[in-house]
């Protein structure tokens, strides 16, 4: 034989070798069990991103090290970054084929996980969403697609829920008497919960809007909207917010004077996130945002089994970040990975079709995981609305405080209707 | 309408922010006929000296701009000898990847230092307005919008007047020539460079009272700076200065009268429009982009 030939048949089995190890990924050695998580680890979203990871990283530990692992296993992950929807697609292939995980979680937000789930799905992986409230993420009939959290829908349910319920009474309106401006950013999550929450208001309540009004969450100036928006003279404004947006609009529309009675938001950016009070100290004082539980919290609400795993979820959390309140980020990455595990740990398996079947038998009343959640699954892979407790949260003195529902915490609403400004303390 | 006094001054302070970005890009465009794509990130990290400065050392925003001026100078001058300084004659290819990837590795050396937090400056002043007329003025926006229209008129006049001016001018229409008359190209460059750098870092300090300061934060000006450097006309201060304000009204008021969701198709169209009536922008000259080449 030639030595040429030899060459490149040498080279080509290297090369079919290297090849196929890098195409088939593999689990670790038993022992381990391996799962993928896809987060935006840089760019506009990183913020989120980077708290959920952080989240999930605690939760992990706390299986591993107090509640036996999963399926017996120690849990691993292998970590890619979904800056955009471009780069959630390529890494969910990359962790599929690349890293072997048969289960990826993530991605947190709305403009990634339609397509992290669908290169997920192309690999036949699990795709265990545990933020992303994007209704069409659970409604494209995909057999692999799972969702811990509400979607938008339960978010504008759960808002409109709180403003005729709680707030109505309050401003001594009847709730067809309330006029609502809805004010957005432009993503599918802010669009997803400002059309169910529309939806809800009018169909069921009456209730008169104004608006609603969409905008890119990096503009430069709400002055115009606000203009309109002191036109219109509405009760309540429900506004739903990135980061940048909400710190931009609120130093703007102290600017304007405009004096609204209640702000109502949803998630865990712009008005949920702690950089909203960072950015105004006590300015912040008076803006709602639907959120997993905070401070006030009574926690002997819970079932026995929420109480002992929310209580160690806590101190986890506190023992890594040294804070006493849990961020957003970490309570739905944290709740929706207790959940992964329990489905794990009924399956015993992660064949598609068996864990899809444990998935929906798994039946939990509302305190029985992280944050009071409830665990019910319908067909589509969606966790039910109802079982999902969430609770709304009010900025009073530089932190985010839960006031509602009034019988799981020990805070009470403030300042309904806002006073001035330079009242709100 | 009684919208209609704070519609005309949230153009003005608006477009006084776009201008401030602008001139410095189109400083640097002018002589190097370069476009910079890491102008934005150069805003960014002004953005964050404010706040660092304010954070930790409560230096007020108005005393880190007298400070962030050597400061900002000496890393413009830094990142062209490093960075931009062998492909300032290369093509405009070498040229876009090259500040492309400097835009980029800003952004994540900001994420990895300073998180991805969007950080505001809350001075102590940051909600004091003045009314007049139904209109509110926000005092740090009065001082960014007079900071843009004096240095818009310094750099014009330096760039008119002074030797240094008149040694820039002279190397952005012809280079060869210049070097044949003994001019030092590379210092030229190097000093135009700065001096935008300078510019946008300093802007960068005036608007931390105004906006929350974030890795990306640059990009969500820095579209709009090229869009008024463009529109006009390549190099030209006083050009950009007015687009600036052109592209802040089609905004402001496309926002109040049609949509805020609009507003960005809206300044685009503005953006065609004039180009394909005046294809070197509103004060441009025809082929000014082939100067110096």
């Amino acid at each position: 034989m030639k030595t040429a030939t030899r060459v490149v048949i040498v080279f080509g089995i290297l090369g079919l070798a290297l090849g196929a190890g890098l195409v088939q990924g593999q689990q670790p050695p038993s022992g381990e069990y391996k799962i993928g998580v896809l987060e935006p680890l840089t760019g506009n979203l990183a913020v989120q991103g980077k708290l959920h990871v952080e989240g999930y990283e605690i939760m992990r530990d706390l299986i591993n090290t107090r509640f036996g692992g999963v399926m017996g296993k120690k849990l691993v992950f292998a970590v890619g970054d979904a800056v955009d929807p471009t780069a959630a697609a390529s890494e969910a292939t990359r962790l599929a084929a690349r890293e072997g995980v048969k289960i990826i979680t993530g991605t947190f937000s709305s403009t990634l996980c339609g397509a992290a789930s669908e290169a997920a799905a192309r690999q036949n992986v699990i795709y265990w969403e545990t933020s992303c409230v994007d209704p069409r993420l659970t409604r494209r009939n995909l057999k692999n697609v799972f969702r811990t959290e509400i979607d938008g829908t339960g978010f504008g349910w759960y808002n409109i829920e709180f403003i005729a319920k709680h707030l109505a009474h309050r401003l001594g309106k009847k709730t067809n008497e309330l006029k609502i401006a809805y004010l957005s950013e432009d993503s599918s999550y802010g669009q997803s919960v400002t059309e169910s929450a529309r939806q809800r208001a009018k169909q069921e309540f009456g209730m008169q809007e104004v608006g609603p009004e969409y905008y890119t969450f990096t503009t430069n100036d709400l002055t115009p909207v606000l203009l309109k928006l002191k036109a219109a003279n509405p009760d309540i404004l429900h506004h739903i917010s990135r980061d940048q947006d909400a710190i931009l609009f609120w130093r703007q529309a102290r600017e304007q004077n405009f004096q609204v009675k209640a702000v109502v938001h949803a998630g865990a950016t712009g008005y949920g996130n702690p950089g909203f009070g960072k950015a105004f100290g006590n300015d912040a004082n008076g803006p709602f945002a639907l959120l997993e539980p905070g401070p006030g919290l009574i926690i002997e609400k819970f079932r026995p089994e929420g109480q002992l795993v929310e209580r160690a979820f806590r101190e986890a959390v506190k023992t890594k970040t040294g804070a006493d309140v849990l961020a957003g980020g970490h309570q739905l990455a944290g709740g929706g990975l207790w959940v992964l595990k329990l489905a794990l740990d009924a399956a015993k398996t992660d064949d598609l079709d068996k864990f899809r079947a444990a998935v929906l038998s798994l039946d939990l009343p509302v305190g029985s995981a992280v944050n009071g959640w409830g665990v019910k699954f319908d067909e589509t892979g969606q966790n039910s609305n109802a079982r999902v407790q969430h609770y709304m949260l009010q900025w009073q003195n530089g932190s985010l405080v839960t006031v509602w529902p009034e019988e799981f915490t020990t805070h009470r609403a403030k300042w309904i209707p806002l006073g001035p400004w330079d009242q709100r303390k | 309408m009684t919208a209609l006094p704070q519609l005309i001054v949230s153009t003005l302070l608006l477009g006084g922010v776009y201008a401030l970005i602008a001139v410095g890009l189109t400083l640097i465009f002018g002589v190097l006929r370069v476009v910079n794509f890491a102008h934005g990130e150069f805003l960014m990290l002004g953005m964050y000296l404010a706040f660092w400065a304010f954070a930790l050392l409560h230096f007020d925003p108005y005393l880190t701009l007298v400070v962030s001026l050597p400061i900002s100078f000496a890393v413009g001058w830094a990142s062209y000898r490093g960075v931009m300084r062998p492909i300032v004659h290369a093509s405009h290819n070498v040229q876009v990847f090259t500040t492309v990837g400097l835009s980029i590795a800003l952004q994540n050396l900001a994420l990895v230092l300073f998180t991805a937090d969007a950080r505001f400056v809350r001075t102590d002043y940051y909600a004091v307005v003045v009314r007049i007329a139904g209109a509110a003025f926000n005092v740090a926006q009065i001082v960014a919008f007079a900071i843009a229209v004096a240095l818009t008129a310094g750099l014009f006049t330096f760039m008119r007047w002074s030797y240094t001016g008149k040694v820039m001018r002279a190397t952005a229409q012809d280079r060869d020539a210049s070097a044949l008359m003994g001019i030092d190209t590379d210092r030229v460059y190097a000093i135009t460079w700065a001096v935008g750098i300078a510019c946008v870092g300093a802007a960068g300090v005036l608007l931390a009272p105004i906006y929350p300061v974030y890795p990306t934060a640059g990009l969500q000006f820095v579209l709009i700076a090229y869009v008024a450097v463009v529109l006009g006309g390549l190099g030209d201060m006083a050009g950009a200065l007015i687009a600036a304000l052109a592209v802040a009204a089609v905004e402001v008021v496309g926002s109040y009268t049609i949509g805020t969701a609009w507003k960005e198709v809206l300044y685009l169209l503005l953006f065609i429009g004039i180009l394909v009536v005046r294809p070197a922008g509103l004060f441009g000259q025809r082929g000014a982009e082939a100067l110096g080449a």
